[in-house]
């Protein structure tokens, strides 16, 4: 940390701010640092509260002191200054100069300019009256906030990261750009779509049930109809014949199976021509015998059997192309984490000393809550509610009338700080004892396609007794991810820094890539045992029903009054790419 | 900050602080003394995210930056322009529970 304290030249390299080029400091600013250097920036160290641990960074120079503008005596202005060249207090108000005893100070002492707000301890022009940054001060204040100890695993470079994460920022995933001739391979396969004579999209076709297989085929629609695994299989990039030519070679028993080649058996059948339904035999089969022996299994469930087929291409492909390891973390085992893998990350924070423990982890959906009844207490109802009440925020009680469940909503109460009751205390590193602890889910990296299972079946493995939630979700067809990356997560807890925060990408491509449009929505109608499954697609931007052999083209309104079991959202970038009819 | 040089002359009016703080005074230092305003504050934050009330000032926020455009607008200009819209549009039932909040711990510190 020294070592980046010291790093002055920093501040004429144009610094990005969110991922964002920062434009150059103030002349006040740059005058300042001319003549001052960061020192008086460091010395403000000594000055840096958060009450209670854990909590925002104010400035103080003693913890019990009350700040009031030294001008007007006033300790309740809402905006509060201390001058970093002499330590006076000045109150700060927006719109006249008159009102603002920081602006007179700065006015009145040239090189007083620079102040710092004693509540948010963020930095200041009162002459520009304009937030500024410095990169020293604000290392200061994260590492302040990140922990009292520096043993622990900063929240910026996690001391805790493993090895494989580092590994994985090296080689993230890069776009496949088709050299001529697969270019001309695409642009023949493309004109396909073209030519179609009905208005039905390309490999739109039913896949029939094969007995009870409508959990299969729900899940199946979605997959053959995600657009970067649609782009992998049908650009051959893992061609059967000379997979199982592989295997044959080394004559393992097991090496014929392999269902990453059933999937591309699958999907050049359902991308040739005609609309007449596919049987999914063959990959039943295989499935069935991939998951022979995995005993924990539940037949009926599309989302179980989601992970097992995830899991089944990662086995047998990973394994073939000898990956070292078998853990998903990298993303780049096989296509299906490529596509699906996400990290997350959680911390927990102690609540006595604020010390923050961090760990990350790999995913391939997000399973998500459905959120408690409402409607009773305002207390305890669910975060923006009010998206779904076309934006009354002015009523008492929008959020609690319309009550309605969201998947926005499951996200703000995924993401929120969660208070561990007494019952699952952990134990502190710093304290060295057990402690009632904070603990908050970010996502520290977007998979290229985000799946959403909302927790509709209730297990009581106790009671042997399981049990549906029938409640109506509503979900956005485009849904910005940003408010729950850990880089926004963590802002909202370090304020605004000049620095980037954990998943922050230094060319600010994030922003762009946090926007989702939803296209594949699995539902699920009935009962527990005797229910159904229906998957809607949306393909150029019209929907589709897909229940087992039948495809109808639906009204999205349809769509918005399903009730959602597994939502699939991909990456806008990728999205608009499929939907756009090529124009020739 | 403490060892800092050129201190000015300390302002004549440091004279007002030496008057007879008023009611409003005294509750703002209890509040700051006791942490209470840090909960309040916390408190505050949470129900104004939670009734959309945050989003909306963002995305107030961004259509001025995006008018004015992005290097001519300063957090000054922002507040000015937003503090009027940002006061007038708190529901009432959040104002509701701070007032509630603040009574209780006037009744609980006895002033
Ligand atoms: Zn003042
Ligand atoms: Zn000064
Ligand atoms: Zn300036
Ligand atoms: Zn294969
Ligand atoms: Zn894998
Ligand atoms: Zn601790």
């Amino acid at each position: 940390m020294a070592s980046n304290l010291n790093q002055h030249h920093h501040h004429h390299h144009h610094p990005r701010i969110n991922g964002q080029i920062s434009p150059p400091p103030c002349p006040h600013l740059a005058d300042f640092l001319s003549r001052n250097g960061s020192k008086p920036f460091l010395a403000l160290q000594d000055c840096l509260r958060s009450k209670p641990p854990g909590g925002r960074a104010a400035i103080r120079r003693d913890p019990s002191e009350v700040p009031r503008c030294v001008s007007c005596g006033d300790s309740s202005r809402p905006r509060l200054y201390a001058c970093v060249a002499c330590a006076a207090v000045s109150c700060h108000a927006a719109p006249s100069p008159s009102s603002s005893h920081a602006a007179a100070h700065a006015a009145s002492y040239p090189g007083h300019e620079i102040a710092v707000d004693v509540d948010r301890a963020e930095l200041f022009c009162c002459a520009c009256r304009d937030q500024v940054y410095d990169r020293d001060f604000d290392a200061a204040v994260v590492l302040f906030l990140s922990t009292s100890s520096t043993t622990s695993s900063s929240s910026l470079v996690p001391a805790s990261k493993p090895e494989n994460l580092r590994k994985r920022r090296r080689v993230d995933y890069c776009p496949w750009s088709p050299d001529i001739q697969e270019r001309i391979l695409v642009g023949n396969g493309s004109s396909r779509l073209d030519c179609e004579s009905d208005q039905k999209p390309w490999g739109l076709r039913g896949l029939n049930n094969l007995g009870n297989t409508c959990f299969m085929s729900s899940v199946l629609q979605a997959l053959l109809h995600t657009p970067p695994l649609r782009n992998y299989f049908l650009s051959d990039r893992h061609n059967r014949y000379y997979c199982q030519q592989k295997n044959a070679k080394n004559d393992n028993n097991n090496a014929r199976l392999c269902l990453a080649c059933d999937m591309d058996a699958m999907f050049s059948a359902v991308f040739s021509v005609g609309h007449a339904p596919y049987s999914p035999a063959k990959f039943l089969y295989s499935w069935w015998q991939y998951s022979a022996n995995w005993a924990s299994y539940d037949q009926q469930d599309a989302h179980e059997f989601f992970i097992s087929m995830l899991d089944g291409i990662h086995e047998k492909v990973a394994e073939k192309d000898r990956c070292k390891s078998h853990s998903q973390g990298h993303g780049d085992c096989c296509i299906a984490h490529r596509v699906f893998s996400g990290i997350l990350r959680s911390d927990v924070m102690c609540m006595a000393c604020g010390f923050t423990s961090t760990t990350y982890d790999p995913c391939v959906d997000i399973s998500l809550d459905l959120e408690p009844h409402q409607g009773v207490s305002g207390k305890a109802g669910p975060a923006k509610n009010h998206h779904s009440c076309n934006g009354n925020t002015d009523s008492k009680s929008s959020s609690e009338s319309c009550g309605i469940s969201s998947l926005i909503g499951c996200l703000d109460r995924f993401t929120r700080p969660e208070r561990l009751g007494a019952d699952q205390k952990f134990f502190c590193q710093q304290c060295q004892v057990r402690q009632e602890s904070l603990k908050q889910m970010s996502i520290r990296k977007l998979p290229l396609v985000s799946c959403f299972h909302i927790k509709r079946f209730e297990h009581s493995p106790i009671r042997k007794m399981s049990r549906k939630v029938d409640r109506y979700l509503q979900f956005p067809f485009s849904l910005d991810m940003t408010p729950y990356l850990s880089s926004s997560i963590l802002r909202g807890r370090f304020g605004n820094r000049i620095f980037p925060f954990d998943g922050d990408d230094a060319d600010g491509s994030n922003e762009m890539s946090s926007e989702f449009e939803l296209f594949a929505v699995v539902t699920h109608t009935g009962k527990l045992d005797c229910g159904h499954y229906v998957t809607y697609l949306r393909l150029s931007n019209q929907w589709y029903k897909c229940d087992d052999s039948w495809i109808t083209q639906v009204n999205e309104n349809t769509v918005r009054a399903a009730q959602g079991y597994m939502m699939f959202y991909v990456q806008k970038m990728l999205y608009y790419k499929v939907s756009e009819k090529q124009v020739s | 900050m403490r060892n800092s040089v050129n201190r000015p002359p300390t302002p004549d009016a440091v004279e007002h602080q030496e008057k007879e703080p008023t009611l409003q005074e005294i509750i703002n230092i209890k509040l700051i003394e006791s942490g209470e305003k840090e909960r309040l504050m916390e408190l505050l934050r949470e129900r104004l995210v939670e009734c959309g009330w945050k989003d909306d000032m963002k995305a107030l926020c961004r259509a001025f930056v995006k008018k004015k455009g992005r290097s001519n607008v300063t957090v000054d200009d922002l507040v000015h322009v937003i503090t009027p819209k940002g006061r007038a549009s708190i529901p009432d039932s959040v104002k509701a529970e701070l007032l509630q909040r603040i009574r209780a711990f006037l009744v609980q510190a006895a002033i």
